[in-house]
């Protein structure tokens, strides 16, 4: 039995590239992934959002309005629907003027128990080095 | 961590670098990002090649653009493709393209 | 010899970000490793047959049969691929096509793991 740890880095803003919306999607993936493994083995998806990143966190996206798409934070809500960390480097919202308030933060209304997490840039750091691979977004 | 970061622009769109401070960096310069190897803006290398860590710059991508190894700056090691792949399981325990 | 697991999202023509994927998994095959190359995004371009080979234009197809030959096990996200219109019916031969649950369980036994992302 074994868990192999990714770390998905997401540091660029929603929409304008695929990326944000690729590595939720990928981590979402993670509940599914036993099928490929043996019984017991594990892989986790935890995701940091830094950097220009942190703007795909923001709170009532309306992508479905005016796209037809999925917005971020719906991603990110299914992301803590299917227990995923999710961190947001704290002194980067601060930097846009951004405070928790303005993020979503959890998915209670899809029963969800996790929620995100505003840590400083130096705990994001130390996860970095806990995770077995690194994946850049 | 043993970190090897691959870096594919000369304009980056993001700070990650930056802010990655692992116990051991190895950047290695691939596509445009070799003309961090070659260029001096007004006289000024990179500032990249400031950062505590071991350069690399791929010959083919050098060669691609024109860049003879000679203009390469002397921190930073010109590589072949099958070199990088050493160095990647041998010298590094991660990757981060940024 | 190790697994090299290598994600490329980035689309066919334009950046070189799958030639370089192609070309590291040449030279890591070479060394004797491994290698799951896993396009997903606009990346799944490169499982489509019969590119013709322009010479302005990234042509990937036949280095790529030549490193399925030689054990290179390459994937596209099926979803993806199908967004863009690319059926089963247009794809290489050869070339796998599963949920994005593949690339996360290639990761699982990886000694390497290189993402590189999308444009």
């Amino acid at each position: 039995m074994a868990t192999t740890k990714l770390g998905f880095i997401v540091q660029r803003p929603p929409y304008k590239s695929e990326n944000p919306k690729l590595a939720l999607t990928h981590a979402i993936a993670t509940q599914s992934v036993e099928v490929y493994l043996n019984e017991g083995d594990m892989v986790t998806a935890d995701i940091a959002f830094i950097g220009d990143g942190v703007l795909n966190c923001k709170k009532d996206q309306k992508a479905m309005d005016y796209y037809g798409l999925t917005s971020t934070d719906q991603h990110i809500k299914m992301a803590l629907l299917v227990d995923i960390n999710i961190w947001v480097c704290k002194e980067d919202l601060e930097k846009f003027g951004l405070s928790e308030d303005d993020l979503v933060l959890d998915a209670e209304e899809f029963g969800a128990d996790m929620t995100v997490n505003v840590v400083p840039y130096s705990e994001i750091s130390k996860k970095m080095e806990e995770m077995n691979h690194l994946l850049f977004f | 961590m043993k970190l090897a970061v691959f870096v594919s622009d000369y304009r980056m769109t993001v700070d990650t670098l930056d802010r990655l401070s692992p116990e051991k960096m190895g950047i290695i310069l691939v596509q445009n990002g070799v003309y961090h190897a070659t260029l001096k803006e007004n006289g000024t290398p990179s500032s990249i090649l400031n950062k505590s860590a071991e350069f690399y710059a791929l010959k083919e991508d050098l060669e691609t653009r024109g860049l003879d190894t000679s203009m390469v700056d002397s921190k930073v090691k010109v590589i072949t493709l099958g070199e990088l792949v050493d160095l990647m399981f041998n010298d590094y325990e991660k990757t981060a393209w940024i | 010899m190790g697994k090299l697991t290598i994600g490329c999202f980035a689309s066919l023509v334009g950046s070189l970000n799958l030639d370089f994927a192609v070309k590291l998994s040449a030279a890591a095959i070479e060394k004797g490793h491994t290698v799951d190359l896993w396009v997903s995004g606009n990346g799944t371009m490169l499982s489509i047959k019969d590119q013709r080979p322009f010479k302005d234009y990234s042509h990937l197809e036949k280095p790529l049969k030549e490193l399925m030959a030689k054990g290179l096990t390459v994937t596209a996200c099926e979803a993806c691929a199908e967004a863009r219109g690319y059926n089963k019916d247009v794809t290489m031969e050869g070339f796998k096509r599963h949920s994005m649950d593949w690339y996360l369980a290639s990761t699982f036994d990886a000694d390497r793991v290189l993402h590189i992302g999308g444009e």
